[in-house]
């Protein structure tokens, strides 16, 4: 059977890496004694895969997955099992039996919406923090430059940009929600997205990224874009 | 802004804690600060941490917390942000601690000791500090020489720690209770088997040499014992392992089945330190490894010691083990076996999981080599083994030399190659379908480092020159062994492994000085500055040569004489007579060979 969960991180473990959050995770279900499904072979693996990868110092309210085990479990039985050996910082908050609706889920992701909180260098206003973020609407291009495999090159994310809005702004923290494309080959990036906001604002800063949802196509199931 | 120090750092999770099964408690009333002075990936393999960390976290209102070597771009950021150094469970720097311990692997660590201290505002000197600072000590196998750092530390723990750091905490507690001064509390502290309070005593040097220590109150020990816990079978062990996030060196459940080795390998440092040998019973073991991999999830065991190949009841518990494991779906390694000890058996057995990757250490390249290193291993146990391997589908072996040994000459290095060669004969004389393919004789070559309390401990390190040149020689005999591959150890690093290995308290200057020139990491080949070193030494009138590569008189008084490390000097100097002759020793399991001299009937015979 296949159980496709979803857990969320919070900030006490958000500097994990992907692999990390992997890595806890395999070694989380072996303390569960859940009946894991392996891969056959030399190296026999439980079959474990996730929508897509979180980047390190990111949270998420929501990050799924879905497992292969060999014996029958509840959704219920699996969540409690599970948190019961999770380190803090990590837990799963719903569980469902896969089915055939549910075809890989890096493949029926579509968007991500996060929550970005950009901590500037100089007090930011409500009505600066509106336009910066208008003016990123209105554009037909938003140039980023981008690290690829080949160096740093300029990039248009605004065909990523599915939605943004400005939530707050007080003295030195600006809010912002952006929903963004998110598939197996790339998408949105909190980060890109931050600073060309910084860029707009005129204003320099870190900021922190919060994934609210993974968005899906295809299944009822899962959380919809749109 | 723990945030604004992790987001600038390449490996944030070094410093974040939360792993699985760290401790976290609400209520108690003294803090220890267990420290290593390396990164995190390293700290946290050791074993003796774990094992500290239960035992301490175990004693009632003790709360034992973790804190490693921020690498070099942390120790930026926390210096560019003016942030103290952090423990892992609580965020806590060093300074709110009752207890400060270093655990002291290896000598290029002793940099990295500065580095902790200074980021948390603690004056290096013991002597500069007064009760307001955290008590500073030390543990580990480097303090069986304890002089070259010795004002750094109010006190240093010598031998086994999981007696005698409960111990110290309870003595420093009830010292609390009685508001006694840190002198009164010095003073007790002397008077607990296994700790060295070093401002109770001062070297003397004449003509530039060590000479003598003078003791400076009459209620310290003349020689402080080393520590050995008796019952290992009883003795507290980690219990629920910390399973951390990122990949750690050693990443996997650690079972020691046994401390100590008997067999007398004359440079081994760890052979002479740990002795006697003492074991855990297969039950406790059996037991001890299933509750580990319930608690941790890990799916790799290893069975540790110093020489596994020789644990009394292998041949019972390891088939037991690994088929208890299998079923788990958990790999076992044995990562120290000795090439006569194991069997073909236990080779097909250990790959039915999973198939790591085969070490074997031969030390030297020719019999009359091995026998002055008392390495008791012949060429046709190697040979064996080998032959064993292939045959059971292995087609990969690493072994592991040393060169720069005593009496060495050009014979032995070439023997090296000679020994690889005959390796790699083994395999291609299989038959075609019996073996497996991309074979790999992985030849491993380190620069031999005399040690104290080893029977080479007067011995003279070769000069670098002379190492390189081997090092050329080996590299020319090896062409044409086919699937050979020689891996060298830098030797530069080694000569100031040997100078602080056998080094004194004058020592200190040198070491703080090289600090103040960006000395860092030592042991890492990227960060070791040699000229700094170099210029170090220089400003204080000390020289690598002195230290490193001049033989010693058999008469001269030692710097780390001061301690009792329980294996006597005669013996060593026995040891060392013997070695010259080629002669060996037996196995101290065939009958003793008077290491611990009068404290045998108390410390052995246990």
């Amino acid at each position: 059977m296949k159980i496709i969960a979803a857990f969320e991180k919070t900030k006490e473990i958000s500097y994990t890496s992907h692999l990390d959050v992997q890595r806890t995770l395999q070694r989380a279900f072996r303390r569960a004694n859940l009946p894991l499904a392996f891969s056959k072979g030399f190296n026999p693996h439980p079959k474990l895969s996730f929508a897509t990868a979180l980047a390190t110092g990111y949270t998420s309210a929501g990050e799924w997955l879905e497992v292969e085990l060999e014996r029958e479990i509840t959704p219920e039985a699996f969540i409690e099992r599970v948190n019961a050996v999770l380190p803090k910082g990590m837990r799963f908050v719903t569980a469902f039996v896969g089915d055939e609706s549910i075809d890989t889920l890096s493949k029926m992701l579509v968007a991500a919406k996060y929550i970005i909180t950009l901590y500037t260098d100089a007090p930011v206003g409500t009505e600066a923090l509106r336009a910066a973020v208008g003016t990123i609407l209105a554009s037909d291009e938003v140039i980023v430059e981008k690290k690829t495999k080949s160096g740093v090159k300029p990039a248009n994310i605004r065909p990523e940009i599915l939605e943004a809005e400005a939530v707050s702004a007080s003295d030195r923290t600006a809010v912002v929600a952006v929903v963004g494309t998110l598939n197996a080959a790339g998408g949105l990036r909190a980060e890109t997205f931050a600073r060309a906001l910084f860029e707009r604002l005129n204003l320099n800063g870190r900021f922190t990224a919060h994934r609210t949802a993974l968005l899906f196509t295809g299944s009822d199931r899962l959380p919809r874009l749109g | 802004m723990t945030d604004m120090l992790l987001s600038r750092v390449e490996k944030p999770a070094r410093y974040i804690g939360s792993e699985w099964n760290m401790e976290r408690k609400e209520v108690y009333d003294f803090r220890f600060a267990l420290c290593f002075p390396d990164v995190y990936e390293i700290g946290m393999s050791h074993l003796g941490s774990r094992i500290l960390y239960r035992v301490l976290n175990d004693m009632d209102g003790v709360y034992c917390e973790r804190c490693y070597a921020p690498w070099t771009d942390m120790e930026q950021a926390l210096r560019e942000l003016h942030e103290p150094l952090f423990t892992l469970e609580t965020k806590s720097p060093l300074r709110d601690f009752d207890i400060v311990g270093f655990s002291l692997l290896y000598e290029m660590c002793y940099t990295n000791v500065l580095t902790m201290l200074d980021l948390s505002d603690i004056p290096f000197l013991a002597a500069e500090r007064d009760e307001s600072y955290p008590l500073i000590v030390a543990g580990g196998p480097c303090t069986v020489n304890p002089e070259p750092i010795a004002e750094l530390m109010d006190a240093i723990l010598i031998g086994d720690g999981e007696e005698l750091e409960p111990e110290l905490v309870e003595c420093m507690r009830q010292a609390r209770r009685d508001g006694v001064s840190k002198r009164e509390l010095l003073l007790r502290l002397s008077a607990i088997e296994g700790v060295y309070v070093p401002s109770l005593y001062r070297p003397v040097y004449e003509n530039g040499r060590y000479v003598r220590t003078e003791r400076l109150c009459e209620e310290a020990p003349e020689h402080p014992v080393r520590r050995v816990v008796r019952d290992l079978d009883h003795a507290k062990y980690i219990g629920r392992q910390l399973v951390p996030h990122m990949q750690i060196v050693h990443d996997r459940v650690a079972v020691e089945v046994m401390r100590g080795c008997t067999r007398g390998c004359r440079f081994c440092q760890a052979g002479y330190i740990y002795r006697p040998v003492r074991e855990r019973t297969k039950e406790t073991l059996l037991d001890q490894t299933r509750a580990l991999v319930a608690c941790t999830g890990y799916d790799e065991v290893s069975l540790l010691s110093l020489s596994t190949g020789d644990y009394s009841e292998l041949h019972a518990l390891l088939p037991r083990i690994i088929d208890d494991m299998a079923e788990q779906k958990v790999s076992v390694s044995l990562p120290s076996l000795r090439i006569d000890s194991i069997l073909k058996d236990d080779l097909e057995k250990m790959q039915t999981v999973r198939k790591g990757g085969l070490t074997f250490a031969p030390e030297a390249g020719t019999q009359r080599m091995r026998d002055v290193i008392n390495k008791n291993v012949t060429e046709e146990d190697l040979l064996r083994a080998v032959t064993d391997a292939f045959t059971a589908g292995w087609c990969g072996v690493k072994l592991y030399f040393m060169i720069g040994l005593p009496t060495e000459t050009d014979e032995d290095i070439v023997g090296i190659a000679e020994l690889a060669r005959k390796v790699s004969n083994c395999f291609y004389r299989l038959p075609k379908d019996k073996r497996g393919s991309g074979f790999r004789v992985t030849v491993s070559v380190s620069t031999f480092v005399p040690k104290p309390w080893t029977a080479f401990q007067w011995c003279a390190q070769n000069r670098q020159e002379e190492i390189v040149r081997k090092q050329q020689l080996l590299k020319t005999a090896l062409k044409g062994v086919r699937g050979a591959e020689l891996h060298c150890h830098p030797s530069v690093l080694s000569v100031l492994e040997a100078v602080f290995s056998r080094g004194d308290r004058r020592l200190i200057n040198v070491l703080i000085d090289a600090y103040r020139r960006g000395c860092r990491f030592d042991s890492w080949a990227e960060h070791f500055k040699p000229d700094a070193w170099a210029a170090a030494f220089e400003q204080n009138g000390l020289t690598m040569d002195e230290y490193a590569h001049r033989e010693r008189d058999m008469e001269e008084p030692l710097p780390w004489e001061t301690i009792d490390a329980l294996v006597t000097v005669s013996y060593l100097r026995r040891e060392w007579q013997r070695a010259q002759e080629a002669r060996t020793t037996k196995d101290c399991r065939q009958g003793c060979n008077g290491c611990f001299g009068a404290h045998c009937e108390d410390y052995c015979r246990v």
